[in-house]
């Protein structure tokens, strides 16, 4: 009994002096403290929130200044009503949202926004590129498509898989028209080169719906004779709205 | 207090603390099991995921029967179009493995006329494809079949859209507005 007690103290002894708050080391320096990170869950609303972001950030994009002042007079009306689909689909997140007790979001998606959405108007609008304006219509209708199809991997309630794919099926067609409105046709459908082994848009460029990010080339041309590539990626932990 | 005596008093302590410390770990685990984790494959899902493999298969013989008809580009669009719905079979015929049925092989029209009128008709197939694809979607519990047909109504919905151009539709009207 007394051996067990004293290598109890023994021990209590030794985990009191780990658990101290104080550092037993001599430091240099001043030591940033570490702020442990809140534990959020991905729940079906944190992923509605999150398209309402993407929806936001889509209509942003299609109606900034650089876009607009650049589309030629075929493309203008179709970039308005593409842009005004996202508006509407606001709505039909915001009742799904409701419907579970969760709180609307109105503000583009901030860090992608950061991280590409703004980039590449930037690079539009340096750029003066008229074509630029379809490849980045094109561009933000797949990405959201893409968003939409990877949010089912994340929801937990089967008839909201369906209200995010019906949602995400409308930005693949609206991909698509974006697709044959830079290169028509059914010549358009297959992925394919033009005569400098250049990669042309395919209205179908794989049988399933890709999840990986979305190229697209922007802006104007550098010194070395290419142009700035935009990676675009779905919304992840670090850019779900929570 | 004999030896015995001390040695169930020791023991109850440390059963008491184990019991306390465990408590937290038992509380996570009843939290976590509110939030459970969508099964990845459920059985009952087999009925619906059969009905999406006999559609595409009734896809495929639809679009093997235009293509004898076509040329050039549009023969090599019409035979990428068949291809995908192809591997859409092979895909929910691999998920399903023993439980797959043997499909209808039946098409599910024969269009004719133009390209454009091919292609109309073929549009509005691809979109009620895709809808019944959609409607399992939200009916079906397993998360990896979802993720399977939520990757092949992206596709389709392309599908839809871009026959409905050839068909002669305006942009905005093809998107579906």
């Amino acid at each position: 009994m007394l051996r067990s007690s004293g290598a109890l103290v023994a021990t209590s002894a030794v985990l009191a002096a780990c658990s101290s708050a104080k550092p037993s080391v001599a430091r240099i320096g001043e030591s940033p403290t570490t702020v442990k990170l809140e534990d959020l869950a991905v729940t079906d609303v944190v992923l509605l929130r999150t398209a309402m972001s993407m929806e936001t950030m889509a209509a942003t994009m299609l109606t900034n200044s650089a876009v607009t002042g650049l589309a030629s007079k075929d493309a203008a009306p179709v970039i308005a009503a593409f842009a005004a689909d996202h508006i509407s689909h606001l709505e039909d997140l915001r009742v799904l949202i409701a419907a579970r007790n969760g709180s609307a979001y109105s503000e583009t998606n901030t860090k992608l926004m950061q991280a590409y959405g703004q980039p590449a108007l930037d690079l539009v609008a340096n750029g003066k590129v008229e074509a630029d304006v379809l490849a980045l219509m094109h561009a933000v209708e797949t990405l959201i498509a893409a968003t939409y199809q990877y949010f089912v991997s994340l929801t937990v309630e089967p008839a909201l898989r369906a209200d995010l794919v019906r949602l995400g099926g409308r930005s693949s067609r609206r991909s698509a028209v974006s697709a044959q409105l830079i290169n028509g046709g059914t010549g358009g459908f297959a992925p394919a080169n033009d005569k400098d082994g250049v990669a042309l848009v395919a209205t179908l460029p794989g049988a399933f719906g890709s999840l990986s990010a979305v190229q697209v080339a922007l802006g104007p041309v550098n010194d070395t004779g290419t142009r700035a590539t935009v990676l675009m990626d779905t919304p992840s932990l670090n850019s779900l709205i929570y | 207090m004999s030896m015995t005596t001390r040695r169930r008093l020791i023991a109850s302590l440390l059963a008491g603390g184990a019991v306390v410390a465990a408590a937290p770990l038992f509380a996570g685990h009843a939290s976590a099991a509110d939030n459970a984790a969508p099964p990845h494959r459920d059985a009952a899902d087999n009925a619906a995921l059969n009905a999406c493999l006999e559609r595409e298969s009734r896809m495929v013989a639809t679009y093997r029967g235009i293509i004898g008809g076509l040329a050039d580009n549009d023969l090599a669009a019409m035979t990428l179009i068949l291809d995908h719905h192809i591997a859409y079979a092979h895909s929910l015929k691999g998920y399903l493995a023993v439980e797959a049925e043997t499909p209808s092989s039946a098409p599910l029209a024969s269009p004719t006329g133009s390209l454009a009128s091919i292609a109309r008709q073929l549009a509005a197939l691809e979109d009620s494809t895709a809808t019944i694809h959609t409607d399992t979607i939200g009916s079906i519990k397993g998360l990896d079949a979802a993720m399977l047909l939520a990757s092949i109504v992206t596709v389709e919905a392309r599908h839809a859209a871009a026959l409905e151009l050839i068909a002669g539709a305006t942009p905005i009207a093809a998107v579906g507005n």
